[in-house]
């Protein structure tokens, strides 16, 4: 078994590359926006509770829906595709790291804070320089988060036509090919364990830097 | 040097019935420590913080050198004033030097400028800059963040400080330490403070001018021996408390009274002239110092019990050592502690200047009458 | 907190017998129409909900004893070690657990529910051990000193305090369960997911939106349920 299985990796490494790279830049794409989007989205959260009322619960149930489900609910809008499989991650992305980023900022321990207006500081170099800095840890974990599970996630955009390693595993089952679905799984797996492994040694090394 | 001036301030706030702040008029003069002293919701938190703005008052106004504060730009305002809270609020992220540069970064000062004011800084807070400008916050003991919170107040030299129960979070031995330390800094500095307390024996230690307060109202303002010897009502002398005497000794430092003169003797000196020393002293003992004068123990009529023929062999550490700034409270409680009736007067390289007894406490306070 | 929930669990129910009324009635096309009547969807119902279920008991039972073993004393060495572990499993996606089940036990519910279980094992497992590590010894102690043995302290103390926390596993579990029962359709396990995969394969966008939809309705009433029971616990 382990032998057609090396086989089946040898044999297909152009077409398992280039599934990774597919499934590596979506991936990538989706949690550059989405950090970009969430982490500015949890700053003006903390600021405007209104908007925290808003937003807060709407990550929170957006948790609890399968993802393929929202996926199939952006077909009447998005179609099949790329894009469809992109807005779908970055929404996904959006809701561990606007949650993290609102947490941590919000959750600022008040007396630094109040120093620090006290002292002279504006708003926005409190922002800068203090809130932000301490929220780092947090919004990573947050990061980290998010990057694990749209992993996850971006393997099934493939059966909206969006690429990447689940391909592997559809094509896998439909036409009962058993190494080709392993190595799919196995590819995705090592691709979420390595994503995680690498962020949590940059939340740890935060966090150490911190204290 | 500046005055604050506070004029019929008020202050309401929002969702609470009755003024924190009721019609409040005072002038704290240039230079002067004056202290706000009352039970908790009297008011002198918010007065404190209505005067760099993080409050406004409701109406009156807060007069800094003659200027409604309401006409200055609030972030230009706290710039130019030392904020000290009970919390500190060190920045963890931070070293100790890049907390302190706080204020100097925001007014853009040059790099080197900064680093020799830090170091400045520390060092006029009993901190070695080598030692302990790069260390986290969290590596520090409460006293010693207490002491980078006080020397990041006073980084870019404000004329006006504000300080909220600063020494409040530290063990009682440590928080006498930091008020005589900042006393000593406070005189070279002589700026303008408005410092809150609840205790009333750190009130009258540390200001020139008390300003008691109770639900929102100034009940009496005036400096602590008038609040001692004439408080306004029942409220005030409750407050004080009784022993009103005992407090007074917190008003007198030990520079102040007489001292008595005491013999030395070196590590070297025979026995028999330790004996002899002795015989002559009113005081039966001496203190042992070393080649330039400092203090290294005592010898007193237990020591010559021990053996040894040199007084470097029987001599004895000495822990009833008080400082020319020491107040005459301070100086009872080490007394009572070690069972001794006087204690070593040294000054700030630790050469003994005399010995004071308790009898020599008694005659001051008489004296200042 | 509890009449929020009980409001999104009620709209979410409301909203699912809206749909499948609405759908069933305008299915929009005879192809799709053959697969959203009642009896089909029903029946995709009852497969999730028994995938669900299953799934999550038998990983309810297995995992909170098995994180109740790793807080003995005698595993304390252990410990650490099925930390990383179980941290590291939690990483793997779904899909990749449910494809690695589907090469070695074939395709079907059977298969799905095993995949299913492993699953959901994780986060139960880990908060059965945190809930229970975080609670204070002095409390085990002072039981002890009156007389309780092992097992009344694990039955009497130990589980009921650190049951808000392990309820809280058992919703994350339950959660992640509904939406990798949706993907277990792709190995033949039956459920609304073949609303899903039915209409891709037809290019029916009325049956994939069905199954979406009801899917995340179904999702969110289960999550606000078990939030009250999480509540519930905390009392």
């Amino acid at each position: 078994m382990d032998d057609s299985l090396w086989g089946f990796f040898v044999q297909q490494q152009g077409v398992i590359k280039q599934l990774a790279v597919e499934h590596i830049w979506i991936v990538s794409a989706a949690t550059v926006i989405a950090i970009v989007v969430g982490v500015t989205l949890g700053l003006l959260a903390s600021y405007y509770s209104p908007l925290a009322n808003i937003i807060l619960p709407f990550t929170q149930v957006m948790m609890t829906v399968p993802s393929i489900a929202f996926l199939a609910l952006l077909i009447p809008i998005f179609g099949t595709g790329f894009l469809n499989g992109l807005v779908a991650l970055v929404v996904y992305s959006l809701l561990p790291i606007v949650r993290n980023t609102y947490t941590g900022i919000a959750g600022s321990d008040p007396s630094v804070i109040e120093a620090a207006r006290g002292m002279g500081l504006t708003e926005r170099r409190i922002l800068l320089k203090i809130k932000i800095p301490l929220a780092m840890p947090v919004i990573l974990a947050g990061v980290r988060t998010a990057t694990v599970m749209v992993i996850g996630i971006g393997a099934i955009v493939s059966v909206i036509g969006a690429g990447g390693l689940g391909e592997l595993i559809f094509r896998g089952i439909s036409r009962s090919y058993r190494d080709m679905v392993l190595a799919g799984a196995i590819m995705i797996s090592l691709l979420a364990m390595t994503a995680d492994y690498g962020l949590g040694v940059l939340e740890r090394y935060l966090r150490v830097r911190q204290s | 040097m500046i005055k604050i001036s506070y004029e019929h301030v008020h202050k309401q706030f929002p969702n609470s019935d009755g003024l924190a702040v009721d019609d409040l008029n005072m002038e704290v003069p240039e230079g002067d420590i004056c202290v706000l002293v009352g039970p908790s919701g009297c008011g002198k938190t918010t007065t404190m913080k209505m005067t760099n703005r993080l409050f406004e008052p409701t109406s009156g106004q807060i007069l800094i050198d003659g200027v409604d504060n309401r006409e200055m730009n609030p972030i230009e305002l706290r710039l130019g004033i030392g904020y000290v809270i009970q919390e500190i609020g060190l920045f963890p992220h931070m070293s100790v030097a890049e907390n302190v540069a706080t204020v100097l970064v925001e007014k853009k000062w040059a790099k080197d400028r900064i680093k020799q004011r830090v170091d400045e800084m520390l060092e006029l807070m009993g901190l070695d800059p080598e030692m302990h400008g790069k260390r986290r916050p969290s590596g520090l003991s409460g006293g010693q963040r207490q002491r980078v919170g006080v020397a990041r107040a006073l980084a870019s030299n404000p004329p006006i400080m504000l300080m909220d129960e600063p020494f409040g979070a530290v063990d009682p031995i440590t928080r006498a330490r930091l008020q005589n330390e900042f006393l000593r800094v406070q005189e070279q500095m002589e700026k303008t403070i408005v410092f809150v307390t609840h205790d009333i024996d750190e009130a009258i230690k540390m200001g020139n001018r008390i300003a008691v307060m109770r639900e929102g109202r100034l009940v009496q303002f005036a400096a602590p021996d008038e609040l001692l010897s004439m408080p306004a009502d029942e409220f005030v002398a409750s407050l004080v408390g009784g022993n009103r005497s005992i407090k007074r000794l917190n008003l007198v430092r030990v520079k102040e009274a007489e001292l008595r003169s005491v013999s030395s003797l070196r590590e070297e000196d025979s026995r028999e002239k330790a004996v002899e020393l002795l015989n002559n002293d009113a005081l039966n003992f001496a203190v042992v110092v070393d080649g330039q004068g400092k203090l290294l123990g005592v010898v007193g009529k237990s020591e010559l019990l021990k053996n040894g023929d040199c007084v470097k062999e029987f001599y004895s550490d000495v822990s009833d050592v008080v400082g020319l700034d020491e107040t005459l409270n301070d100086t009872l409680s080490i007394m009572l502690g070690t069972g001794d009736g006087y204690a070593i007067v040294v000054d700030d390289q630790e050469k003994p200047q005399g010995v004071i007894s308790i009898e020599d406490i008694f005659s001051a306070v008489r004296e200042h009458d | 907190m509890i009449r929020q929930n009980y409001i999104w669990a009620a709209v979410s129910g409301i909203l699912s017998i809206v749909c499948v009324v609405y759908f069933v009635n305008r299915p929009g096309g005879r192809m799709a129409a053959r697969i959203l009547n009642y009896d089909t969807i029903l029946q995709a119902y009852r497969e999730h909900l028994l995938m669900v279920a299953v799934a999550s008991l038998a990983a309810i039972v297995v995992s909170v004893s098995l994180g109740v073993l790793i807080t003995r004393p005698f595993f304390r060495r252990g410990a650490p070690l099925v930390d990383n572990v179980v941290n590291i499993a939690q990483t793997v996606p779904s899909l990749a657990v449910l494809a690695l089940f589907f090469i070695y036990l074939g395709r079907g519910f059977n298969t799905a529910i095993f995949a299913l279980w492993l699953y959901a094992l994780l986060p139960i497992m880990r908060n059965t051990s945190t809930g229970i590590q975080s609670i204070s010894p002095d409390i085990i102690e002072a039981a002890r000193g009156m007389g309780m043995n092992n097992r009344h302290i694990l039955l009497r103390m130990e589980l009921p305090l650190a049951l808000p926390v392990i309820m809280a596993g058992v919703r994350t579990s339950v959660v992640i369960t509904v939406g990798a029962a949706t993907l277990a359709s792709f190995i033949g396990a039956g459920g609304l997911g073949d609303l899903i995969i039915t209409g891709l394969a037809v290019s029916r966008h009325t049956l994939v939106v069905a199954g979406g939809i009801l899917s995340a309705l179904l999702a969110i009433l289960l999550d606000r349920i078990l939030g009250n029971l999480e509540i519930y616990a905390q009392r």
